[in-house]
């Protein structure tokens, strides 16, 4: 994969490649508050079906992971292992935070304990408004993502140490 | 109630308003304040056993029993309403800080404040209006010598009925005796009140955070803990303002707007100069 790196992929193999990622991302799920349920909605149930948009919504671990919906209230406490977890994913890596207080803090904008947004803590790639947002609003995130990867360089994503086989 | 401090005093003592709204009407009026034999028996079961270190109580018929004692008593009294009142369930265990926030109420408008001699209030650190003076708060039910109190509600699941305990804590040893070798229950609950207000509990087995992470510093429930998001932005009911979509005058809607919009550009002229003094 050093052509990827080096940024000098020719533009039909770029091409294939975002078309092949983006229609099988592996969706990592961090549901935190109320916001979860909607996003169970939107990816565990038959009515909004998310495998049909080539998400498959069911990683084992982080490490299978191409994208992580970071869903509910983060906290201070939680920021730690929002971090690590964002730190196990291999690259190229997606983050949509969804819901208010994912995005900024919402409603509680105030508060001791709450992180006002998780956009401190790791990069967010789309933001999906609403308290909480309906299955649709995030489905209409996942597709949003899913137009930024078509157009995407893949090594403007490629942040990892390049692979040494010893 | 007319002190408007009563409703910013504690929001997980609310009753405690009620207790002071309804005083002066038994006084008024005492044949007509119901009787509650039930609650009065339970009340004489800590009268006979502690006499005059029973501070003070409070009975709302049908509904609680409040009884305040020396922190000497504290663990006794507990123990008293579990084994005699079988008072085998223990609902929760608090604090409560009794002193009026020192920061103002935010989430009041600037035209709800009050002002003395027709002068205009000042802005401690934000919009709204200035802090109460600590001497006009009064402590609810059973009332209270100090600025922080314990509390704790004991239920008897046969018969339905309650108590709730009191203690004062005096604000130079901040250490209340702990309840968990009769609740064992009461361990969380003392690690939240020890993290949240910074009261100690005496013999507990382990004091450490629970819901704060570990280098967490204040004690956030205190009043004057202050919540840094509200020093830089003003209170979003304050800013938002909107006409009333019942007001037809159309004269009238603009200037509401350009009056509110005026407040909040002082307000937010006056926390910024102070913001960046408390920054540096």
């Amino acid at each position: 994969m050093g052509l990827v790196e080096s940024g000098k992929l020719p533009k039909s193999l770029t091409t294939l490649l975002n078309l092949s990622r983006r229609y099988s991302m592996w969706c990592y799920q961090w549901g935190l508050a109320c916001c979860a349920i909607e996003m169970g909605a939107a990816f565990a149930g038959p009515r909004y079906d998310v495998m049909r948009l080539g998400v498959i919504p069911l990683p084992a671990s982080p490490r299978q992971a191409d994208l992580v919906v970071i869903s509910g209230t983060v906290t201070d406490k939680m920021a730690v292992s929002i971090k690590r977890l964002y730190e196990q994913m291999p690259d190229p890596k997606y983050v949509i935070s969804m819901g208010s207080c994912t995005n900024c803090g919402g409603p509680y904008w105030d508060s001791y304990s709450v992180t006002k947004g998780v956009d401190q803590i790791v990069p967010v790639d789309v933001y999906v408004p609403g308290c909480p947002p309906r299955p649709e609003a995030l489905l209409e995130g996942i597709v949003l993502l899913q137009q930024k990867i078509r157009h995407e360089d893949p090594a403007t994503r490629w942040r990892g140490d390049p692979i040494v086989v010893q | 109630m007319s002190d408007p401090s009563a409703g910013d005093t504690d929001v997980a003592e609310e009753t405690g308003t009620d207790a002071a709204a309804e005083a002066p009407e038994g006084t008024e009026a005492a044949e007509e304040v119901p009787r509650d034999e039930v609650r009065e028996k339970q009340l004489a079961v800590f009268t006979e056993a502690f006499g005059d270190r029973v501070l003070d109580s409070h009975i709302v018929a049908g509904v609680d029993l409040w009884v305040r004692v020396d922190r000497a008593d504290w663990v006794a009294a507990v123990e008293l309403a579990k084994v005699k009142l079988g008072c085998t369930f223990f609902d929760f265990l608090s604090g409560i800080d009794w002193a009026p926030s020192p920061w103002g109420r935010y989430e009041d408008a600037l035209e709800d404040a009050p002002r003395a001699n027709g002068s205009s209030p000042s802005i401690p650190v934000n919009t709204g209006i200035p802090p109460v003076d600590p001497a006009t708060v009064e402590q609810g039910f059973a009332g209270g010598a100090t600025r922080f109190q314990v509390f704790a509600r004991l239920i008897n699941v046969k018969d339905g009925t309650s108590v709730v305990l009191k203690v004062d804590v005096p604000d130079d040893d901040l250490s209340v005796p702990t309840l968990t070798r009769l609740f064992a229950g009461a361990n969380w609950h003392e690690r939240e009140c020890w993290e949240m207000f910074g009261f100690t509990f005496d013999g507990h087995p382990g004091l450490r955070h629970l819901y704060l992470p570990g280098g967490f510093e204040g004690h956030p429930l205190r009043k004057d803990f202050p919540l840094v998001a509200r020093m830089v932005k003003p209170w979003p009911g304050i800013v938002d303002v909107e006409p009333m979509p019942a007001t037809d005058d159309p004269e009238a809607a603009p200037d509401e707007e350009t009056a509110a919009g005026d407040a909040v550009e002082a307000a937010t002229e006056d926390q910024a100069s102070t913001g960046e003094e408390g920054t540096q």
